[in-house]
């Protein structure tokens, strides 16, 4: 067992799939940040706009919400002319993960009493302020626990780019699986697949379970 | 049922335009005949190459550099058309992946182990072959096949967008037996499929092949559909295939690929 | 010389003669979801029930498997099952790989949806069967399940088409579903536009109209006030 592990264990593999998922990491949070963003204007278009724009994003949304990741990573990596293929495989993370983030967010948003509306117009407010000061903060405090979840998603969702060989963690796995044929080696790798995937989503998952338990008590 | 409208019309809308727009996709900082400049004013040569294919293009995991015998043509590209035999950049490029990624203009070349064929002329440029290899098969030495007509009826794994399929269907038909494939996206994967019994081959040239063997596993003595391989470059790129061509012309006629060929043990 | 223009008609013509590989893609990519659903909903249901009962054993059981297959990637489970388990001995087919990774991987998360709305009737309703002699399989039966059902079919359909749109990881495995066609299509002829362009519409006639009754029925829920609807917007529309 133990000449096993040091056999598929090198210095050489471990830094190599190290680096898969430093590279998992990295594409994970730039990815659940460019969405928010990205996904709370295309929410805030489709809740408060009625024309043009609002039905575009509702299109948008809709599209990208019913079809598969896998074909996205395929369509930016295979058929857009800029930017390595780390970024397109990046950017297709991000324009799905985008339309589910702007999901969450109108979920928020229609949490929001209209009552907050009102009391704000009759303040002064304009729309853009209301939203900006009084709707938003309180929307995204909602929505912390299902962002965290969506988060942990997208850290799954970074082992779909391994089709394209871009070296994140799944990959890193693959290639180094290539050079080991025995059973027990092969279920070494799997293991530690695994388990690197589940260290860092179950944490998260514990975040978001003790957050939720405090703001219920709080509540 | 609105919204099923619109998102078909808008879909529906999007590639009628994109249909008829006329044909260039292709990015404008490589006219015509100014692609030679447009590398030489870049001040470096950006060229596609495989990091996953032993002697030819694989990634050192130590140093973090790909070496092989393409990189070395590379090499000598650079040092031709830049004056400096490092003033390259090199973009790792799997058999799916390669096509795309020259078409889009994120490498100036191709040097991939890329097979000429009549229907890839049509979509790339090609220069004088440089290299000439078949496709083999690698199956499990248990397994007791001896040669392509032990595969009837049999699982051949092969990669998207490579020639192995094409050529062993062929010979398949020619020998009237019937293989069905199996395609992954990249070589790993196929040689995993191999270890595990998904398929009873894996089929690519038989260079590649040359990496993956080890104690279990030996390669076929079948050699079929010589495929030769050539430094590819887009089609509007004429300037820059050319001189491509015309260097490595010089270097086939005066040895120096010869030399490369010996240097990386790959004279079958 | 041909057009570069990945959208050209030519293109588009070439890749409707194909249309029966297509078809057959789309056929097995149905027939997987439609199994692999049922597979959820049963593992889902019954691991949902466990995870509510006063066992703690029985408890931990569940919790063993929703942790475990919610945070490990699908990718990683179906190759795990493709070439791990076949070099092990165990060669699955890839129908089979399907059903079982997809339907496996979503049962724990019908398990937390089932849970939730188990835990969302209320007390005396458990209190009041009870008191009327009903053991625990009988009032699960009879009272809790059957409420339980309509509450959460909204976020089950959601499920249903997270599980639709991942069916397309049998790409990976040569599993010869309607993503691994368009794949296979595109990369041998080049003709990438029309080929994913079609797929996608696929996918998305199949998903559409699930995600877009599983609203109405939500909106048709509230407004006849049936029963609390204890799932928050914001976490069903998170994906897996």
């Amino acid at each position: 067992m133990l000449d096993v592990f040091n056999n598929v264990f090198t210095p050489s593999n471990v830094q190599f799939m190290a680096k898969g998922m430093a590279l998992t990491l990295t594409l994970s949070v730039s990815v659940v940040i460019i969405s928010i963003i990205f996904g709370t204007i295309l929410a805030l278009l489709r809740t408060y706009e009625k024309r043009f724009l609002g039905r575009l994003a509702g299109v948008y949304i809709e599209v990208f919400r019913n079809t598969p990741l896998l074909l996205w990573v395929l369509v930016c990596c295979f058929m857009i002319p800029y930017g390595s293929i780390v970024m397109r495989g990046g950017l297709a993370l991000a324009l799905y993960t985008s339309a589910v983030l702007a999901e969450i967010v109108r979920g928020g948003l229609n949490s929001i009493a209209e009552g907050q509306f009102e009391a704000a117009k009759s303040q002064g407010f304009t729309l853009i302020q209301t939203l900006t000061f009084i709707v938003l903060p309180q929307c995204f405090k909602r929505i912390i626990p299902s962002l965290l979840s969506q988060v942990i998603t997208t850290i799954k969702d970074t082992s779909f780019l391994q089709v394209v060989a871009i070296p994140e963690y799944t990959r890193s796995g693959f290639v180094v699986m290539g050079r080991y044929t025995t059973t027990p080696e092969v279920f070494m790798i799997f293991s530690v697949l695994a388990l690197g995937y589940f260290v860092v989503c179950f944490s998260l998952s514990c975040v978001v379970r003790s957050y939720q338990k405090r703001t219920e008590t709080a509540s | 049922m609105k919204k099923v409208l619109s998102v078909l019309l808008v879909l529906g809308l999007v590639f009628t335009l994109a249909a008829c727009a006329p044909a260039a996709t292709t990015t404008s900082d490589s006219g015509a005949d100014g692609s030679l400049d447009a590398v030489v004013k870049a001040g470096v040569l950006r060229v596609g190459v495989k990091e996953d294919v032993p002697n030819f293009g694989l990634k050192n995991t130590t140093t973090g550099e790909i070496e092989g015998f393409e990189i070395d043509i590379v090499k000598l590209l650079a040092k031709e058309i830049l004056g400096d035999e490092n003033a390259y950049e090199l973009t790792p490029v799997t058999a799916k992946t390669r096509g795309p990624l020259l078409d889009n203009g994120e490498v100036d070349l191709i040097i991939a182990t890329f097979t000429i064929t009549d229907e890839r002329k049509l979509t790339y440029n090609f220069s004088t072959p440089y290299y000439e290899d078949a496709v083999g098969l690698l199956v499990k030495k248990a397994a007791g096949f001896k040669g392509l007509a032990d595969m009837d009826g049999k699982v051949i794994g092969v990669a998207q967008s490579a020639t192995s399929k094409e050529a062993v269907n062929k010979v398949a038909t020619e020998k009237g037996i019937t293989v069905t494939f199996s395609e992954y996206a990249t070589y790993p994967e196929i040689k995993a499929a191999l270890d595990s019994g998904r398929v009873d081959a894996f089929c690519v040239d038989g260079s590649i092949l040359g990496g993956y063997v080890d104690d279990s596993t030996m390669i076929l003595p079948d050699r079929f559909s010589p495929q030769q391989y050539g430094v590819t470059s887009k089609l509007d790129n004429i300037a820059l295939t050319e001189a491509v061509d015309g260097y490595i012309s010089g270097w086939l006629a005066d040895g120096t690929i010869e030399e490369l060929i010996t240097k990386w043990g790959l004279n079958y | 010389m041909k057009s570069s223009n990945p959208f050209a008609l030519w293109r588009w013509e070439k890749m409707f003669g194909e249309w029966q590989m297509f078809g057959e893609g789309f056929l097995r990519t149905i027939e997987v979801a439609a199994l692999a659903l049922i597979l959820a909903v049963v593992l889902g249901v019954i691991f949902g029930v466990i995870s509510t009962s006063n066992n703690k054993v029985m408890r931990g059981i569940a919790r063993v498997y929703v942790e475990f297959f919610q945070n490990t990637p699908l990718v990683i489970q179906v190759f795990f099952m493709y070439n791990g388990l076949a070099i092990a001995g165990l060669r699955l087919s890839v129908f089979a790989i399907g059903v079982l990774g997809v339907g496996i991987y979503h049962g724990a998360y019908v398990s937390e949806v089932v849970k939730t709305g188990i835990t969302s009737i209320s007390v005396g309703q458990v209190e009041a069967a009870k008191s009327q002699g009903f053991t625990y399989i009988q009032y699960m039966r009879y009272v809790i399940l059957p409420q339980t059902i309509k509450i959460i079919l909204p976020p089950l359909t959601n499920q249903a088409v997270n599980l639709i749109k991942n069916t397309s990881v049998l790409a990976m495995i040569s599993g010869f579903d309607l993503m691994y066609m368009a794949d296979s299509w595109a990369s041998s002829s080049l003709d990438y536009g029309p080929s994913y362009v079609f797929a996608g519409l696929l996918y998305f006639m199949l998903c559409f109209p699930l995600a877009t009754w599983a609203r109405k029925y939500e909106e048709r829920l509230k407004r006849n006030d049936i029963a609390r609807v204890p799932f928050d917007p914001s976490e069903e529309a998170v994906t897996c």
